[in-house]
């Protein structure tokens, strides 16, 4: 038993794969790496987007499609190199060998198929679960992730997103392999639908002591979950080490790095890189020392945005079906210069919330008052006086930005529209607000496409427009959520200096409690619409009152946890 | 940096922005093979009726030779019962219908353009009536209208025939063009653009117009051959001007004289090919439309 442990169930040696399109310099996205994979063992690899972790996923499972291409190195798997099987050599090899559970995988099942079907479809392939077997091995899979066994008759479209992203689980189950991967198994899930489809997948490990790598960008969840860490960076494994040991002696600066953008946002001092640490009472400080703006010159006053018992019901989305309350009698005020958490998992209302604010819809009751403009029963000429004062930083940066617009373009239109600068002025103006968001040097950054930007520039770039014409009050929905670990600290720090140069105040909508508590004062938590808990964010994170709070204070991964428990 | 600078780099990029913009179409065209053959076939007819009176070796509508010669050194296609060389008929025909196709095509795709992307980006009670309207074309079989109208504007000549083409064609590509509208509408970059402080024109123009262009191209030319069949169609019925030399005439007067009959079967064949080769030549070049409106395909895949 004890040999049997130790035995290497994979060993990787100078693994290289590159993407090669005709026409194009061949890329290496995974640069000869070597590493080893022990029966029952439970692995992460983490790294950033383009460290080339989903690409080496994919080679040790044999799914790399071309333009991908393993260029070298060998995969061996108990024994036998599979970089080099043939195709149907390879299908027989996925019975009792390697499978995936893909990124998306919640989106990787046929809609027009029963999940049943879905079983069925690899018993016929393999042949190794007798007809009158089917059922009951069905039954049996689905309820080893805790699905009741009767989603096998559903179709896919009637599940939720962690119902079919378990279902999928159980898919890869059915061929009973000896090595998973799971590829960000829950970066699409909601935190608290994530927290309990990673339980899941820890007690399945321990049960049924198959191999498995969980792949994901997330340090936090894959400390919590595996036993030894891989970190990739730049398409190679930085540090490989014990999870005990990532956390408390990490060797690699990036490993640092990672690490070092984590916190608990109930500690009493909250800080990571890049952005200062907020004392408890930093709640006043920002309002004491609001500056004057000379660009305000000649402009309204600042204001205070008042939202006074918003409430805002869809109608019923078919026959048969209550109406949707999206917002239920919400009340706030967001003063000049403050910065506002809404928190809550998704389906809450914080986006309805801020489509109400910004105009976009009308509540089905209460009033938002900002200024002299009603916004709850605004006319359409006004939306452009309102927009001027209220501006939006999207949420997802790829698709923000109109693809076939330059940055000068996209950053010029505002600034016409809403200011008087014309010409040379315009131009002028439209660098200096590359400046601002850090895009140096800007004369390169303006001529650039969406496309040619990466992830974290294009949301300087959507900052930059918000910031154009100048506004009272910013509205950031979930501005991080797509970006990067190391980027995020970065947009966070930015907003939170131009909130404070500028006195712009801003809503900060996220589900991420540890970056509303390193920028904002105030925090409202919501529930199905309703405000369940408010204050100000350090008091009320440190000190939850409400059920569904400290739910999602749990939730939140913490890499320290496992070790202080 | 200076103001002369800035004003410089300016005016340079607003110079050659549109030529570049084309540039960049035809090369994204060109790498598609089909389309490529697409754009020989078609740069040939263009060619032959710019110089139409150049390569003709007769005038068109000279019928002072032999009748219904069927092909002799000096008349290489023969000629018609009429009296007139079919070559050159056959080359000035070209004129017509590429001339149909393309202001039929643009005309169409121009309303359709109008009509589908205000249609799909306003959300008033206009609309129901526009759906009303286009729902009324979609239902109404095209080419019994295309008869009746003819008919009621008797030998309007080409313009009758472009206005007919015009009328019948446009309903389909505004319907298409009003669902993809429907669906940019709601991404995050045409909110960002009435953040903006964008007008609805622009914002419609500017923002949604550009990424459609391969649809937009696509329906240009779905309409442009539907326009040179209906032309040849209308002629060939007697409903245009049976005096203007076309290949829809040509295949009027051919069946006029029997020309079957007759053994001359080129006169119904000569006119038909080149109908069929224009018209394949638009088709080909409808498969390199894809990559028009994707920037990252326009590059020559660098990811």
């Amino acid at each position: 038993m004890s040999l049997l442990s130790v035995r290497n169930l994979l060993s990787v040696r100078d693994l290289s794969v590159g993407y090669e399109s005709p026409g194009a310099v061949a890329v290496p996205a995974v640069k000869g790496v070597s590493f080893e994979l022990a029966q029952g063992e439970f692995v992460g690899l983490v790294g950033e987007s383009g460290s080339g972790k989903s690409t080496l996923g994919l080679a040790i499972t044999r799914l790399a499609k071309a333009p991908a291409r393993i260029t070298g190195g060998s995969i061996l798997f108990d024994g036998t190199d599979i970089a080099a099987l043939s195709a149907e050599n390879l299908r027989s090899q996925r019975r009792g060998g390697f499978a995936m559970v893909p990124q998306s995988g919640m989106n990787s099942l046929n809609p027009v198929r029963t999940v049943r079907d879905h079983f069925y479809d690899i018993f016929r392939a393999h042949g190794h679960v007798s007809v009158h077997d089917r059922l009951t091995r069905a039954r049996e899979l689905v309820g080893k992730v805790e699905l009741p066994a009767t989603v096998l008759d559903r179709y896919p479209g009637e599940l939720s997103g962690g119902m079919r992203q378990r279902a999928t689980i159980a898919l890869a189950l059915s061929l009973e392999p000896r090595l998973m991967v799971f590829d960000e198994p829950t970066t699409a899930l909601d935190v608290l639908v994530q927290q309990a489809v990673m339980a899941t997948i820890r007690q399945l490990q321990k049960a049924e002591n198959f191999t498995a790598v969980l792949i994901s960008h997330d340090l936090g969840i894959v400390l919590e979950t595996t036993q030894r860490v891989m970190v990739m960076h730049d398409g190679a494994i930085v540090e490989d080490a014990p999870s005990r040991d990532i956390l408390l002696r990490p060797q690699h600066e990036y490993t640092r790095m990672l690490l070092s953008h984590y916190g608990d946002p109930r500690a009493d001092v909250v800080s990571v890189p890049g952005i200062e640490s907020r004392a408890p009472e930093a709640g006043s400080a920002a309002t004491a020392s609001r500056p004057t703006r000379s660009a305000r010159e000649g402009r309204a006053a600042l204001e205070t945005l008042v939202v006074d018992g918003v409430s805002k019901v869809y109608p019923r989305p078919r026959r048969g079906e209550q109406p949707v309350t999206a917002v239920n009698d919400v009340s706030f005020s967001l003063e000049p210069g403050q910065s506002m958490a809404l928190v809550g998992a998704s389906g809450s209302g914080k986006s309805t919330i801020a489509k109400l604010i910004t105009g976009v819809e009308r509540p089905t009751s209460g009033s938002i008052v900002f200024g002299d403009l009603r916004v709850d029963a605004i006319r359409r000429r006004d939306l452009k006086r309102l927009h001027r004062e209220v501006q939006m930083v999207f949420q997802d940066p790829y698709t923000a930005l109109n693809p076939l617009h330059s940055v000068e373009y996209i950053l010029t239109r505002p600034v016409l529209n809403y200011s008087t600068l014309r010409g040379a002025d315009a131009r002028r103006r439209v660098l200096e607000l590359l400046d601002t968001v850090g895009l140096t040097p800007v004369e390169q950054f303006a001529a650039k496409l969406p496309h040619q930007l990466s992830g974290g520039q294009r949301q300087r770039v959507v900052i930059a427009r918000a910031l154009a014409s100048d506004p009272q009050v910013i509205i950031a929905d979930e501005p991080v959520s797509m970006l990067d670990v190391s980027l995020r600290a970065g947009v966070l720090a930015l907003l939170e200096n131009l909130r404070q140069t500028f006195g712009v105040s801003m809503l900060y909508i996220t589900h991420d409690l540890l970056s509303a508590r390193l920028v904002t004062d105030q925090i409202m938590v919501l529930n199905r619409g309703s405000v369940v808990e408010s204050g100000e964010t350090s008091s009320v994170l440190r000190n939850p009152r409400d059920e569904y709070t400290i739910r999602l204070l749990d939730a939140v991964p913490n890499p320290g946890r496992a070790d202080v428990a | 940096m200076t103001d002369t600078t800035i004003k410089k780099t300016f005016a340079s990029r607003r110079g050659t922005a549109p030529l570049l913009m084309l540039g960049r179409a035809f090369a994204a065209l060109w790498s598609s093979g089909k389309a490529r053959i697409g754009l020989v076939i078609l740069g040939l007819f263009v060619l032959v009726a710019i110089f139409a009176p150049l390569l003709a070796p007769y005038s068109a509508t000279d019928n002072s030779f032999t009748r219904g010669d069927s092909g002799s050194p000096a008349h290489l296609l023969g000629t018609t019962g009429a009296g007139e060389d079919v070559l050159s008929q056959l080359l000035y025909g070209t004129r017509i219908s590429l001339f149909v196709g393309i202001a039929a095509g643009t005309l169409a795709t121009l309303v359709a353009v109008l009509v589908g992307l205000s249609w799909g980006y306003a959300r008033t009670l206009v609309g129901d009536v526009i759906n009303f309207v286009v729902n009324l074309f979609l239902v109404i079989p095209a080419l019994p209208l295309m008869i009746v109208i003819a008919a009621y504007l008797h030998d309007g000549g080409i313009g009758m025939i472009v206005l007919v083409v015009v009328i019948t064609g446009w309903a389909t590509g505004a319907r298409v063009l009003r669902s993809q509208t429907q669906t940019l509408r709601s991404r995050d970059f045409v909110t960002a653009a009435v953040f903006s402080g964008e007008s609805s024109a622009r914002v419609v123009f500017r923002e949604i117009l550009p990424n459609m262009t391969s649809l937009i191209a696509g329906s240009f030319l779905a309409s442009a051959v539907g326009a040179i069949l209906g032309e040849a169609g209308l002629e060939f019925l007697g409903l245009g001007d049976v005096n203007t030399v076309s290949w829809g005439t040509m295949l009027f007067w051919a069946q006029n004289s029997n020309a079957m009959l007759t053994g001359q079967w080129v006169l119904l064949f000569a006119p038909g090919l080149c109908i069929a080769l224009l018209a394949a030549s638009l088709a080909l070049i409808n498969f390199g439309v894809d990559g028009l409106s994707n920037p990252r395909l326009r590059e020559g895949a660098t990811r």
